[in-house]
């Protein structure tokens, strides 16, 4: 981690103990430090997932940010609630990027109560918008697990057997003050199959442990700020859709895009439906989206009629969800020593210095551990192959 | 809630050593070992090897591995090859351990081991069960362990059953009959037997579960059981005495045994104890002129058998049948019991002087310490009580009790007491001292007088164990140093070894916190314990872990009274209202019913996210037996140095005992038992490879060589320079920090081929000589 380049000065950093970073190797490999076992880890996460899963595209899911006095605690700059909530932009709109036909709520948890911050909805305008809002809030008492969960099954419940149901809390406290025994909770949601994920900001708690593990969700606790993007980021990714929830055909509009040509003197601004409970700007404009069902006029996709209830999407949101479905297939890993060829990487033409080097499968060409992660996280798509593709 | 009755438990197991279904075969030192798991800890591996040694040498050995790397499986898996491969080198097991909870686990480990084998066991509550059965007695609610004793005894003793012939109105008690008749001849079917178990297979066949474990033991391959059956010289001999002279006894969790050495062979003696003694030789001057009356010739024999003395006895040690009991010493059995109380009258009258003279003794207002020859000295100048007379003592009350016929032997503990003291006294003129004292220490006022007769040399009551068995293996998590137990037990072991844990990811962390964030020294230290700014300091420690750490935190303190103390005035500070904040408070004490609510509710809080702090004292029942594993334990915070009550008259004698007799100074042995009782409470934390947890010594005076070097290999291994004397921010800090690096996820396939081994990885070269540096030979 102490390569990462955005680092905070030496001085607003922890205490600790540089010593120990090159003690590891010392007694062999008895030792193999944390480091070790977390990138291990991040390698696994590029295999796992690879080969033909169903995958849940419509995402409904509900993230709960503790906002309870723990929040305040400094250990992430400036404090916690400030780094959580703007890595939680960032996160929804990579959310909305990489699944644009699914749903996010935000339910904030202080002083024995959760509170809705927004509904569900597929639009990311919104939930930015109470997102940088919410930092100035104060974080005051205990964070409630059990009222959250509720309020956030309560919505829940009523989504359609083929959407997937998640939860996402990001927990900082080590304590919860629950009205009831959560652990009935607990099997609620694991009836309703809404699938509950913790990242924690202090420290491994039971009964999140419990939590996930019953509903079948992940936990994981923090390192430093970078290391909770890259928790947060995992949950971008749609989860494999459980076995038993229901296929069906699911209706969708996509409505072209209309702009009256301003030659054309009929053409009178209107307003756009989404705009109906929003208070603010007001926009009155020419073109939009309509439905084609009930030609009601949207700014933005992908939305739900508020008219119809239909879901409008368009094309490319659809194709964007498609590269999870087919996803590039896992490089092949060998040790540095048994490579032979040239000893750079492919990608960023960088000398290969690491340990193990990555070759893909179909071009046999080779790449770094960093490019190898930029590529399968990012690309979706093997910079040697397209190259091949090109020019055959 | 355990029953009280535990004392009593006591397990034994059975087994075919055949038709083992094992996974692991394993080659060590040139023995075929059977392990029931796919993988292997390599200390585990390391351990067996040294284990193997020391019963090929036929010598005692002292091995410490840390607790949760699997030491009941390893002693187990070798011990039963080792049988399977010298069936005449070793001819049985005898594994105990301290308390119910951990013969339960041992139990359980032989189960998941042996898919056919026996276990036989019982539990005196079997008496309960089988006396409800028989009517007229239904009504009796026997609570008592000894009402239990009495009650079984008035209805099979020899006489008792001799007047049922004669006269079948005479209440017998038919399990035992039915045992008597056919239960020898017919074998126990193999298998393992747990107190159930047995107490179900006695119903079965109308056989009494007591008197047929009892047998059974001879014939068990495995038996498990409680320290006190083989230590405790008055349960020793009705018990173990008859075990093999090829038998290799383990004694797990032994950290405390020259403890229960001491222990068994104390006697203390009270206002109260005396009065019923009194009541006690009354009822036998009652009887014996009674018996008088009715049947003389019944005392004349028994005269006449006491002059041809001990003989029996006698001939039974020579022939080495029994184990030998050291309240039995061996010039009792050589000769004829002395003629001042060969008769019953004159015994009574006897024992009557030698409580009245008790009674002079405890009427004094001052502390009085003698040792054992002084107050013989003592008590022939008073009352003319002799030496010789008072050292058969126990064994003539033992010989008039049968003679009398009396049933309820219950009722007579207070006077068999006072005879084992006499006893004690006469034989040992080394090793034991007396001290009178008039009223306890912190109440001056209230006069309560005791005489404590105190063993101070723990190798008296383990001395039969060693002579008589071929390998007496100690071990436990804390052991350490290891060269003061051959000193204190007074013998020569083989091996003495000490393994580590080998570990995938470092997952305990010992800290020492020596200062407050305002640089006040931390210590528990007499002149300074009520200092504010230390008491404050402790507070804020604790404040401050409850932030951090998730679940939860167990505190442990010197002792009750200064738990007591720094609680109020953490209450007073507003520091304990700061902590609640954060987590629920639960403070053990001295009432075990307490307790064990406060543990439980615990353990209810640390499951449902709320997190809790328990408080409590090291040396108490938690430190001892309770396992915090995982979310239970994420951290130990031991409170100050848990040095002894130094100013207690009984450790005092027993210092300048040891320094005497085993040139051990006052100061070592003390730092030596204040850092086993450390090192047993932070252990409580961490019960395996997969646990994890912050250990934390809030005190300065651990950073000092002297301390630190006791604690065992394990620990020390993980504290470095760097986490030496840290202040409370730091604490803090590396706390965080390694809390959050543990909560990463961590699976098997991490450990395997570092801390886990399979058959091949464990073969291969390097991986032996990594293994070889596992243990360190003391």
């Amino acid at each position: 981690m102490d390569e990462e380049p955005e680092r905070a000065k030496r001085w607003e950093g922890g205490y600790e103990r540089t010593w120990e970073v090159l003690k590891e190797d010392e007694s062999g490999s008895l030792k193999a430090s944390v480091e070790d076992i977390l990138f291990q880890a991040k390698r696994k996460r590029v295999s796992e997932g690879h080969g033909q899963v169903r995958l849940g595209m419509m995402r409904h899911l509900f993230v709960i940010i503790d906002s309870s006095r723990s929040m305040e605690d400094q250990d992430l700059r400036p404090n916690r609630l400030t780094s959580t909530l703007k890595l939680m932009e960032f996160f929804v709109e990579e959310y909305f990027d990489q699944n644009p036909i699914s749903q996010i709520g935000i339910i904030t948890t202080k002083n024995k109560r959760a509170e809705k911050l927004t509904d569900l909805a597929g639009n990311p305008k919104k939930h930015l918008a109470a997102l940088k809002k919410a930092v100035d809030s104060t974080c005051v008492g205990e964070p409630s697990l059990y009222n959250s969960l509720n309020v956030a099954m309560q919505t829940l419940k009523h989504m359609p057997a083929h959407t997937s149901k998640e939860i996402l809390v990001i927990f900082s406290s080590l304590t919860t003050c629950d009205p009831a025994n959560i652990y009935e909770l607990i099997k609620t949601l694991n009836a309703l199959k809404i699938r509950v994920s913790v990242i924690g900001l202090s420290a491994e708690v039971r009964v999140c442990t419990i939590l996930t593990r019953e509903t079948g969700g992940s936990y994981n606790v923090i390192l430093d700020e970078s290391h909770f993007k890259e928790l947060l980021m995992l949950h971008v990714k749609p989860p494999p859709a459980s076995s038993s929830s229901e296929c069906s055909l699911i209706r969708m509009g996509f409505p072209q895009h209309v702009i009256a040509s301003m030659s054309d003197q009929d053409a009178k601004p209107s307003f756009s439906m989404s705009h109906l409970d929003s208070t603010g700007e007001p926009g009155l404009t020419l073109g939009g989206y309509y439905c084609p069902q009930c030609r009601a006029k949207y700014t933005e996709l992908p939305v739900e009629c508020k008219v119809c209830g239909l879901t409008l999407v368009s094309a490319p949101h659809l194709a964007r969800s498609f590269h999870h479905l087919f996803p590039l297939e896992a490089f092949q890993e060998t040790p540095l020593e048994e490579y032979e060829g040239e000893r750079f990487c492919e990608a960023c033409q960088g000398e290969l210095k690491d340990k193990s080097v990555f070759t893909c499968l179909a071009c046999k060409k080779v790449f770094c551990v960093e490019c190898d992660l930029f590529i399968h996280d990012t690309l979706h798509c093997c910079p040697g192959c397209m190259q091949t593709d090109r020019t055959s | 809630m355990i029953p009280k009755l535990c004392y009593f438990l006591k397990l034994l197991v059975f087994i075919i050593l055949n038709n083992l279904i094992l996974k692991l075969k394993l080659n060590i030192d040139g023995l075929l070992v059977y392990f029931p798991y796919d993988y292997i800890y390599p200390e585990q591996y390391s351990y067996m090897l040294e284990l193997k040694r020391t019963l090929d040498a036929k010598g005692h050995g002292v091995l410490e591995m840390p607790s949760g790397t699997g030491k009941t499986i390893s002693l187990l898996s070798l011990i039963v090859a080792y049988q399977k491969a010298y069936p005449l080198e070793v001819t049985k097991l005898v594994y105990c351990s301290r308390t119910v909870p951990e013969i339960e686990k041992v139990f359980n480990i032989i189960y998941i081991f042996i898919t056919h084998c026996i276990i036989n066991s019982y539990f005196k509550i079997a008496f309960q069960i089988h006396f409800s059965s028989v009517k007229y007695l239904s009504f009796l609610a026997l609570r008592f362990g000894k009402e239990v004793d009495g009650k079984c005894h008035s209805l099979t003793a020899s006489y008792i059953r001799a007047q049922h012939h004669s006269n079948p109105s005479q209440p017998v008690c038919q399990f035992y009959e039915e045992f008597d008749a056919v239960g020898r001849q017919v074998p126990i079917p193999p298998g393992i037997y747990n107190l159930d178990d047995l107490k179900d297979f006695g119903r079965r066949k109308g056989w009494c579960p007591y008197f047929l474990a009892r047998y059974a033991i001879l014939h068990a391959n495995i038996v498990v059981y409680s320290y006190h059956y083989l230590l405790d010289p008055k349960i020793a001999d009705l018990v173990s005495k008859e075990l093999a002279k090829k038998s290799v006894v383990v004694f797990d969790e032994a950290h405390n045994i020259d403890n229960v050495c001491i222990d068994s062979m104390s006697v203390n003696i009270t206002r109260r104890t005396l009065d019923r003694c009194q009541t006690n030789v009354e009822t036998l001057q009652n009887t014996i002129s009674r018996i008088k009356e009715t049947d003389a010739a019944k005392l004349r024999e028994e005269y006449s058998r006491l002059v041809e003395g001990l003989k029996e006895a006698n001939v039974a040690r020579e022939t080495d049948m029994y184990l030998s009991n050291p309240v039995l010493p061996d010039e009792i059995l050589q000769e004829a019991v002395p003629g001042s109380i060969r008769t019953a009258e004159h015994f009574v009258g006897f024992m009557k002087r030698f409580l009245e003279y008790l009674k002079a003794r405890l009427r004094i207002h001052h502390v009085v310490q003698e040792s054992a020859p002084q107050f013989l000295k003592d008590i022939y100048e008073k009352v003319c009580i002799d030496r010789k007379p008072l050292r058969f003592c126990a064994e003539r009350l033992r010989s008039l009790l049968r003679t009398l016929e009396i049933a309820d032997i219950a009722d007579f503990s207070a006077i068999t007491l006072i005879s084992h003291f006499a006893t004690l006294v006469s034989t040992y003129s080394k090793g034991f001292t007396i001290i009178i004292e008039p009223f306890e220490d912190r109440t001056p006022t209230i006069a309560n007088p005791v005489l404590h007769f105190s063993c101070m040399d723990p190798s008296i009551a383990i001395k039969p164990v060693f002579g008589r068995f071929q390998s007496v293996i100690i071990t436990s998590g804390t052991l350490s140093p290891l060269d003061i137990y051959p000193r204190i037990l007074d013998f020569r072991p083989v091996t003495v070894a000490s393994f580590t844990m080998t570990l995938a990811r470092t997952c305990l962390c010992p800290l020492i916190v020596g200062r407050g964030n305002d640089q006040v020294a931390m210590t528990s230290k007499f002149e300074t314990r009520e200092d504010f700014a230390v008491i404050r300091n402790y507070g804020n420690l604790l404040l401050e872990m409850s932030a951090i750490v998730p679940d939860g935190i167990v505190a442990f303190f010197t002792s009750y009274i200064y738990m007591e103390n720094i609680v109020a005035s953490w209450y007073e500070q507003g520091i304990l209202e700061n902590i609640q904040r954060n987590k629920l408070i639960f403070i053990e004490t001295q009432d075990a019913a307490e307790t064990s609510m406060a543990l439980e509710k615990y353990q209810e809080a640390c499951e449902n996210g709320r997190g809790a702090i328990l408080l409590s004292v090291a040396r108490g029942k938690v430190s001892e037996g309770i396992d915090f594993v995982h979310h239970y334990g994420r951290a130990v915070i031991m409170f100050g140095v848990p040095y002894v009550y130094t100013q207690s008259r009984i450790l005092k004698a027993r210092l300048e005992y040891l320094r005497d007799q085993f040139q051990i100074r006052e100061n070592d042995f003390l730092t030596f038992d204040a850092m086993r009782h450390a090192a047993q409470c932070v252990g409580r934390a961490i019960r395996g490879k997969t646990d994890y947890g912050l250990m934390i010594f809030a005190d300065k005076r651990y950073a000092r060589a002297d301390k630190r070097g006791k604690l065992p290999r394990w620990i020390q291994e993980h504290l470095t320079d760097g986490s030496l004397n840290l202040t409370i921010d730091e604490t803090v800090q590396l706390g965080k920090h390694f809390l959050r690096q543990m909560a990463q996820p961590f699976r098997q396939e991490d450990q395997l081929g570092l801390s886990l081994l399979t058959l091949e990885q464990l073969q291969s070269e390097d991986m032996l000589q990594k293994i070889a540096q596992i243990a360190q030979q003391a």
